[in-house]
């Protein structure tokens, strides 16, 4: 009876069987198969009851209208909303992504933070609301005490006509500060032109849908510029074949972007030349005499020669355009064959209803204000100003302006201090923000004009062209306050953090989505609980403002941002006329074409506001066509091929320097009237650098955030393998370039400017123009987790921005570049 | 030599063969005791429910007088509804049991589960994290309204008299799985006398054979 080996092993047998005989290895291997369906790390759905909320998407200005589905109050799925005017059921990805902004809390801020890590290294520790707000409105209270109000600045990203922006503005101004300095971007270039050749201040609205012949200079159509989903729908319209109307649209693009490839007729200039082509084409139809008689005689100023009252003689834009942009002289600057500069005019003046539009990409950037005249010179030849399928002009939106601010003798001297970034000055008088001439001015001196800087809705040391100039002022600037959802690169660098809400979890509003053609007002609702401890950007101002109190308090009566908002709206009741809801059977640009009677949907004002709030929308689909009566305010009363606006603007500049040398100080090359005139400056196609013999075009994709929002990481996993690999993302040359260097695809290559370098490797692309390098905007983030943090390279590292003529604003298109070898 | 020779082995085998015996059932006891006894004991956690709810309260007319309904289905439904969508709610949400508790405050009895409900969730408006008895797999696609109103099943069937207990039973979960006990039953050889002893889909098919329905046995009926 000893424990010796041969009954040790009986016993181990004895065990065995004994446990064959229980259901423990039977339900220990069914255990098991079930144990691996529920890793901790798989996703499992959300169990619960099934919800949709309606509301709008504010990740860019298109505002699109979005459906969110929900299980049990959890939002599972973003999509888009097949009732709303804008976006009849499709969504852009990011839209879709946005989903991965609301939850993740490596893109996002839990809570107000203050900085206790080196700037830039994102460390943060978590503060209260209460302790944030001290922090913030001690310091201002001891700026206005100390008389310098305008130290405090503003960077705001926020959409140009939102209630947002103008809480913003009206925060800073209130406390005292002139320097409310937005972001730029495409609405502003569209803002200056209309101003300048229209003397309008409503938005750009090209009537896209109604149109059969769209000539697009840059806009990325199917890159998600405008509203994404509307012209999505629009490209859907186009092609179907149900269309009785022989639908054309044309690209004007150096690069075969998505737009391009699709698009009826690809046309690619050299970049930077797009302004002379359009002048070009304005040359054939000058010069064949087609263009529309009636709108240019009688509506226009400036188109032919004419004597002023002294005497002198002034050129006007046709002879202008006769002698400096023949086919010829066009196909020499632009590289398209005089052959084809015809056909494409003849093409287009020749359609039913043509338009012209202006973009660059997305048009998270600004553009170049020459160049937007240029193009917008085509509408006014081919007459469809105001016109269906047209450039349609409205007034703005009639929102309610807000009570002029109070001030006290602080707040009204500080006012009276001039911009840091000298926008609207003699200087600048068409600009309303020139975020470049900011940095600079923060460069310049030993001290930063700005103590305190205020950064909204916007991610400038990521966005920005050369964005390494602006992070060395932002460096320089004392104290620095984030109001970012987001852990983003400018965010780092503050040294305080009231974070706002996401998307998905705030009021706020779209005034106008971009390029829209009827007054369109879209109302974003949260549709969910703030998922963190954050707070609306709107509400929290108001509270700043009431802290630091006197008349910066007395300025922000109201309880909340949305009172801020429904007051605003009250304009649009009393405006009278608008729709609250949509159905999907008449869609509004066809109800503005019809010119239809609007059928009020809505009793009072509480009714409509109720309205407002459910379905987020308010929309007027009528207009009045063709009169041009009182329509151009310009100082001439017409559409201004020749700006008196512009000429004054240098007259009056003139006065302190010497005409030439205020030209100069425009940046306009030209001397004589052609100054004034849409004209091609040589210079926004590059200089000539032999050491840097290439050029360096950033491109946007609809699948890539290029603007102030994180990518969401769900987006990665659409990219290409020739767009990111592992870390590295790839820059498109044409094959003769690469065979030029000696490169293959796949090949690792350093771009190199005179700014700084980037590492990429090439994707060889037939789409691509010989001598340019492509680069995507959007990767490259210092910032965030492992899906975003040092993902590709970001070609704003290495812009060299110059500056665009008379507005002032950055040229980000034509970086001179060098190709090295890895 | 040889005699011993021959001997010796048989005495060898002989004498391990009483102690091999012992020591064969020594090990085959006690891992059938492990297999039976120890093993759904540790398998097992053991949850109390957040709140100890009585349904035979609540079922009982001269005791609650707010639960509506003709039938005891109907009964159950009152609170554990179909949505206006169709499908089913589960375990009520506060927000039906504040359409009669809706007081924090009231008295609506001295036990002290009562007074928990009141002042740790009715009165915070905080959701009682019940756990459930019946959660089945995520790749389990299951419809009550198919099978309570077309079907014309008793909540019964599958659940047993739930609807009668005064407690609730003490929720256990696989520890591996995850899953409630009650999925593959309590009994731990997985015998059932009961239709609602277990919850396996081999008890769905049976159940379905049974009713003559045999095509919903088909694999993408319920893994979609």
């Amino acid at each position: 009876m000893e424990l010796n080996r041969r009954n040790f092993v009986k016993m181990l047998i004895g065990g065995a069987a004994g446990l064959q005989f229980t259901p423990l290895p039977w339900k220990l291997t069914d255990d098991i198969a079930i144990w691996t369906q529920n890793w901790s790390w798989l996703p499992v759905p959300q169990a619960g009851e099934f919800t949709l909320e309606k509301s709008v998407c504010t990740l860019c200005p298109g505002g699109c209208g979005i459906e969110v589905r929900k299980v049990d109050g959890r939002a599972v799925k973003i999509e888009g909303r097949t009732d709303y005017p804008v976006n009849p059921g499709g969504i852009c990805p990011i839209g879709m992504g946005g989903l991965q902004l609301l939850y993740n809390k490596s893109i996002r801020f839990t809570g107000p933070m203050k900085r206790v890590g080196p700037r830039g290294s994102g460390i943060f520790k978590d503060i209260s609301w209460e302790e944030a707000s001290r922090m913030l409105t001690a310091r201002i209270s001891d700026l206005r005490k100390n008389g310098k109000p305008e130290s405090v600045a503003a960077i705001d990203g926020n959409p140009g006509r939102s209630t947002m922006a103008m809480m913003v503005e009206r925060f800073i101004k209130a406390i005292g500060s002139p320097n409310y300095i937005r972001i730029p971007s495409i609405e502003d270039t569209y803002r200056m032109s209309n101003i300048i050749m229209q003397g309008t201040e409503g938005p750009m609205a090209y009537d896209l849908e109604n149109s059969d012949y769209v000539l697009s200079f840059g806009c990325g159509l199917l890159e998600g510029w405008g509203a994404p989903g509307r012209v999505f729908n629009a490209w859907g319209n186009w092609h179907e074949k149900s269309q009785k109307k022989n639908i054309r649209i044309v690209q004007v693009e150096s690069r075969a972007s998505n737009t391009a490839s699709k698009a009826d007729r690809w046309v690619a200039p050299r970049p930077g030349t797009e302004a002379a082509l359009a002048l070009g084409l304005a040359g054939v139809i000058i010069e064949k005499r087609l263009y529309d008689d009636e709108f240019i005689n009688y509506n226009t100023f400036g188109f032919h020669d004419w004597k002023t009252a002294d005497g002198t003689n002034h050129t006007g834009f046709k002879t202008m355009v006769l002698k400096n942009y023949s086919p010829a002289q066009t196909a020499e600057i632009t590289g398209i064959t005089p052959d084809r500069i015809i056909s494409l005019a003849m093409d287009f003046i020749k359609a039913g209803a043509p338009i012209a539009i202006y973009g660059k990409g997305k048009g998270t950037l600004n553009g170049s204000l020459y160049e937007c005249m240029a193009v917008q010179t085509l509408n006014a030849l081919a007459g469809n100003i105001n016109m269906p399928g047209g450039v349609i002009i409205h007034d703005p939106l009639p929102l309610n302006p807000l009570p002029a601010i109070k001030a006290d003798a602080v707040t009204r001297r500080g006012l009276n201090r001039p911009r840091i970034d000298q926008a609207g000055s003699k200087r600048y008088p068409f600009s309303n923000s020139l975020v470049n001439n900011l940095t600079e001015a923060i460069l310049k001196d030993s001290e930063s004009p700005v103590d305190t800087l205020l950064v909204f809705s916007s991610n400038p040391a990521f966005t920005l062209p050369d964005h390494g100039r602006f992070e060395k002022a932002l460096k320089k600037v004392p104290f620095i306050v984030s109001f970012s959802p987001f852990r983003d690169e400018t965010a780092n660098m503050a040294d305080l953090i009231l974070p706002d809400h996401t998307c998905l979890e705030k009021t706020n509003d779209i005034v106008w989505p971009t390029g829209l053609q009827y007054p369109m007002y879209g109302l974003a609702r949260p549709v969910v609980e703030p998922v963190y401890d954050t707070r609306n950007m709107g509400d929290v101002i108001i509270g700043l403002a009431k802290r630091i109190g006197e008349t910066t308090g007395a300025s922000f009566p109201w309880e909340s941002f949305e009172e801020v908002v429904k007051t605003r709206v009250m304009g649009l009741y009393n405006s009278g006329g608008g729709i609250v809801d949509y159905d999907g059977s008449a869609p509004a640009w066809k109800q503005q074409k019809q010119r239809g009677i609007i059928d009020q949907g809505y009793a009072s004002f509480n009714d409509m506001w109720k309205k407002i709030k459910s379905g987020g929308m308010w929309y007027r689909p009528v207009h009045t066509y063709k009169n041009r009566e009182g329509l151009f305010k310009t100082p001439t009363g017409k559409f201004e091929f020749f700006s008196t606006q512009v000429e004054t603007a240098v007259y009056e500049y003139s006065k302190q320097v010497s005409r030439n040398k205020a030209l100069k100080a425009f940046g306009i090359k030209e001397k004589g009237d052609m100054a004034f005139m849409p004209h091609y400056n040589p210079e926004s196609a590059g200089k000539k650098e032999t050491a840097y013999p290439l050029l360096m075009v950033p491109y946007e994709i609809i699948n890539l955030c290029s603007n102030w929002i994180p990518g969401p990481p769900f987006l990665n996993k659409t990219l290409f393998d020739n767009e990111l690999r592992g870390n590295d993302s790839f820059a498109e040359i044409n094959p003769a370039t690469a065979s030029e260097y000696g490169l293959k695809e796949n090949d690792r290559v350093i771009i190199k400017s005179q700014v700084g370098e980037i590492k990429v490797r090439i994707s060889l692309f037939d789409g691509a123009m010989p001598g340019i390098v492509y680069v995507p905007s959007g990767f490259g983030h210092t910032a965030y987790d492992e899906f975003l943090k040092g993902k590709g390279v970001n070609p704003n590292d290495i812009i060299q921005a110059g500056k665009d003529p008379l507005s002032g604003q950055p040229v980000w298109w034509n970086t001179q570049v060098q190709l090295i070898k890895v | 030599m040889g005699l011993m020779h021959m001997k010796n082995p048989a005495n060898s085998r002989k004498k391990p063969s009483k102690g091999g015996l012992f020591f064969f059932l020594a090990g085959l006891i006690p891992s059938l005791i492990i297999g039976w006894v120890i093993y759904p004991m540790v398998l097992y956690s053991k949850q109390a429910q957040p709140i100890n709810f009585s349904h035979s309260i609540h079922m009982n007319p001269e005791i609650v007088d707010g639960i509506e309904g003709d039938t005891e289905i109907e009964k159950c439904l009152y609170c554990h509804e179909f949505r206006e969508d169709g499908t089913f709610a589960g375990i009520p949400k506060l927000a039906k049991c504040t359409e009669c508790h809706d007081d924090p405050d009231s008295a609506l009895g001295e036990s002290e589960e009562e007074k928990k409900f009141l002042s740790k969730y009715v009165a915070n408006e905080k959701e009682i994290p019940w756990y459930s008895y019946y959660r089945q797999p995520d790749c389990v696609y299951f419809s009550h309204i198919a099978h309570v109103k077309m079907g014309e099943i008793n909540c019964k069937t599958c659940h047993g008299d739930h609807g009668k207990t005064d407690k609730l039973p003490v929720y256990q979960a696989n520890r591996l799985t995850g899953y409630s006990i009650n999925i593959w039953g309590r009994n731990i050889a997985g015998y059932k006398t009961n239709t609602w002893d277990r919850m396996k889909m081999d008890d769905c098919a049976e159940c379905h054979t049974l009713k003559e329905k045999e095509g919903n046995n088909a694999c993408f009926v319920c893994h979609k």
